[in-house]
C-alpha cells in the first residue's frame, strides 16, 4: 500500500479531555493509514482512546492536534456520503419499524420514498430480518437490533463503515454468530471497515489488520498483518500462535491501564 | 372480552347503587337542599329544551370559547417556555426551579387579583384557565426533553442531521408521549380554571348559571346544570385521551 491509495489517513493525532482532576491525554501522536477494502481492528485496554479515534473518523469528535483525512480531505464533521457508523448501543428509533429504521439515512439524504423503501427491503434478506420489516425495536432481540443498526449503516452505501464494539453488549454465542455474519456481509460488500473491539477472537477472526493500542495516552503499539485469507481456521497452529502474541501485547497494556 | 364485560358490569352496579342511595337519601332530606335523581330528570329535560335557562346555548358557547382561548394560549406559551428553558442552559438553570416552585402554589390564590386586573368578563376566566393549563404543558416539555436518549441524537448526527433535523426527527417523536400527556393534563386544568373562575365570579357562562341556580336554591336545576357541565368536561377529556392513545401507538 502506497500513500496515494490510502483511503483513510490518521496523521499525528492528539486529543485531550478536561476533567475535574485536570486534563487527560486520551491520544498521543497516533498515526495510521488504512487502504480501501481492509478490515482494520483497533484493540487495546479500556480507556485507550479507541472510540475517540473512531469518533474522529466519523466526524463526531475533533482532534486537538494532527489531521484525520478521508479520501485525502480533512474530516470536519459527519459525512454520511463517505462514512457510516455503528455504535455499541444500536440506537434504533423506537417509534420506527425495522424498515423505517433502515431507511433513516436515505431519508435524510432525501432519497425518494419508493426508492429508499426498495433499497431497505432488499437489505432485509442479507440482514436475516425478512419477516421483521414491520416490527418495532422493542419486539426484536439484541442481535436483531444490532443487525438493524448495521442495515441502517449499509443502506447509505458508504465506502467506509466504522463499528464501535458493535457486538459488545451481546451474549457470547450470538456474538460469534454475528461475527460470522458480518464477515460474510463485508466480503460481499467490499467496504472498508474500522472495527473497535475487546475480543481477541473477533479481532483474529475478522481482521485483515489489527492495531494494538497502548494504555492511556493511546498510541499504536503494534500492527499485525493478517491478510485476506478467509475463513480463518481458528484452531490452526498459526492462529493459536498469533492469538498468544496478540494477548501478550494487550495483556501488558491492560496491566499498565489497571495501575 | 369477558373481563371487559365484567368491568363494565361492576361499573354499572356502582352507578346504580349510588343512584339508589341518592334517591333514598334525597327523598328523606330537606327538598330545598337535596334532590333525588327522579327530580333531576325533569329539570334536565326543562334545561335542554331551554325552558329553565333560555341562555343555556349562549352560556355553553361562551364557556367553550373561554376554554379554547385559555388552552390555546397555555399550549403556545407552555411549549415556548418549555423549549426555551430546555435549550438555553442559563435560562433553564435560572428560571426552571422558580417555575416548579410556582406550580406548587395553589393557583386559586391568584384568582382575586386576576379579577381585579382583567375584570369580571371573559378575560379573567381565560387568564385563570391559562394559568392552570400553562404549567403542566411547560413541565411536560422539560420532562420530555430529559427523556430523550442521547444516543439517538448521536446516531442522527452521524447520519448528517443538523440541529433542526435532530429536533424534528428525534426530539419531538422521542418526547411525544410525555408531551401529549402534559397537553392532556393542561386541557383538563384549563377547563377547571375557566369553570372555577366563572363560579367564583362572573356574569355569563356555565359557571354563572350554576351560581344562579345554586344561589336561588333551585337545586334540581343546579344539578342539571352540573350534569351538562360534566358532559362538557368528560367530552374534552375523551378527545384528549384519544389523541394520547394515538401518540402511544407509534411511541414506545
Amino acid at each position: 500500500m502506497t500513500a496515494p491509495s490510502q483511503l483513510i489517513a490518521i496523521e499525528g493525532v492528539t486529543k485531550r479531555y478536561a476533567t475535574s482532576s485536570g486534563p487527560i491525554e486520551a491520544l498521543h501522536d497516533v498515526s495510521l493509514a488504512v487502504g480501501a477494502g481492509e478490515f482494520c481492528t483497533l484493540i487495546g485496554p479500556s480507556g485507550c482512546g479507541k472510540s475517540t479515534l473512531l469518533g474522529m473518523l466519523g466526524g463526531l469528535t475533533a482532534p486537538d492536534g494532527g489531521r484525520v483525512l478521508v479520501e485525502g480531505a480533512a474530516v470536519t464533521g459527519p459525512d454520511p456520503r463517505r462514512v457510516a457508523t455503528v455504535f455499541q448501543d444500536p440506537g434504533l428509533f423506537p417509534w420506527r419499524t425495522t424498515l423505517e429504521n433502515v431507511e433513516f439515512g436515505l431519508e435524510l439524504q432525501r432519497v425518494p420514498k419508493a426508492r429508499r423503501r426498495q433499497a431497505a427491503t432488499e437489505l432485509l434478506g442479507p440482514l436475516g430480518l425478512r419477516g421483521f420489516a414491520d416490527k418495532y425495536p422493542r419486539e426484536l432481540s439484541g442481535g436483531m437490533k444490532q443487525r438493524v443498526a448495521i442495515g441502517r449503516a449499509l443502506a447509505i452505501d458508504t465506502k467506509i463503515l466504522l463499528m464501535d464494539e458493535p457486538f459488545g453488549a451481546l451474549d457470547e454465542q450470538t456474538r460469534v454468530l454475528m461475527g460470522e455474519w458480518l464477515l460474510d456481509i463485508w466480503r460481499r460488500t467490499r467496504k472498508t471497515v474500522i472495527f473497535v473491539t475487546h475480543s481477541l477472537h473477533e479481532a483474529l477472526f475478522l481482521s485483515t489488520r489489527i492495531a494494538v493500542m497502548t494504555a492511556r495516552p493511546g498510541r499504536i503499539k503494534t500492527l499485525l498483518e493478517l491478510g485476506h485469507r478467509y475463513p480463518r481456521a481458528m484452531e490452526s497452529a498459526e492462529m493459536v500462535a498469533l492469538r498468544a502474541r496478540l494477548w501478550g501485547e494487550i495483556r501488558e497494556e491492560s496491566l499498565r491501564a489497571m495501575q | 372480552m369477558r373481563r371487559g364485560a365484567t368491568v363494565m358490569l361492576a361499573r354499572a352496579a356502582l352507578l346504580l347503587g349510588l343512584l339508589a342511595a341518592w334517591e333514598a337519601g334525597g327523598r328523606a332530606a330537606n327538598p330545598l337542599l337535596t334532590v333525588p335523581p327522579s327530580a333531576v330528570l325533569p329539570a334536565l329535560w326543562d334545561l335542554v329544551r331551554l325552558r329553565s335557562y333560555p341562555d343555556l346555548a349562549a352560556s355553553l358557547l361562551l364557556t367553550l370559547r373561554e376554554i379554547a382561548a385559555a388552552y390555546g394560549l397555555a399550549v403556545l406559551a407552555g411549549l415556548g417556555c418549555g423549549f426555551t428553558l430546555a435549550f438555553n442552559r442559563l435560562v433553564g438553570r435560572a428560571y426552571g426551579p422558580i417555575l416548579a416552585a410556582l406550580y406548587a402554589v395553589p393557583a386559586v390564590v391568584w384568582y382575586p387579583s386576576l379579577m381585579l386586573f382583567f375584570g369580571l368578563d371573559a378575560a379573567s376566566k381565560i387568564a385563570f384557565g391559562f394559568l392552570l393549563g400553562f404549567f403542566p404543558v411547560t413541565l411536560a416539555v422539560l420532562a420530555g426533553i430529559r427523556q430523550v436518549n442521547p444516543q439517538l441524537v448521536i446516531v442522527a448526527r452521524s447520519y448528517g442531521a443538523g440541529p433542526l433535523t435532530v429536533f424534528a426527527r428525534v426530539m419531538v417523536p422521542a418526547m411525544l408521549f410525555t408531551l401529549v400527556g402534559g397537553l392532556r393534563t393542561g386541557l383538563a386544568l384549563s377547563v377547571i380554571g375557566v369553570i372555577v373562575g366563572e363560579i367564583l365570579g362572573s356574569k355569563a357562562g356555565m359557571g354563572a348559571l350554576i351560581n344562579h341556580a345554586y344561589g336561588l336554591l333551585r337545586t334540581a336545576d343546579y344539578v342539571a346544570l352540573v350534569l351538562v357541565t360534566l358532559v362538557l368536561v368528560v367530552g374534552s377529556d375523551v378527545v384528549a385521551s384519544l389523541a394520547e392513545r394515538r401518540a402511544r401507538r407509534w411511541t414506545e
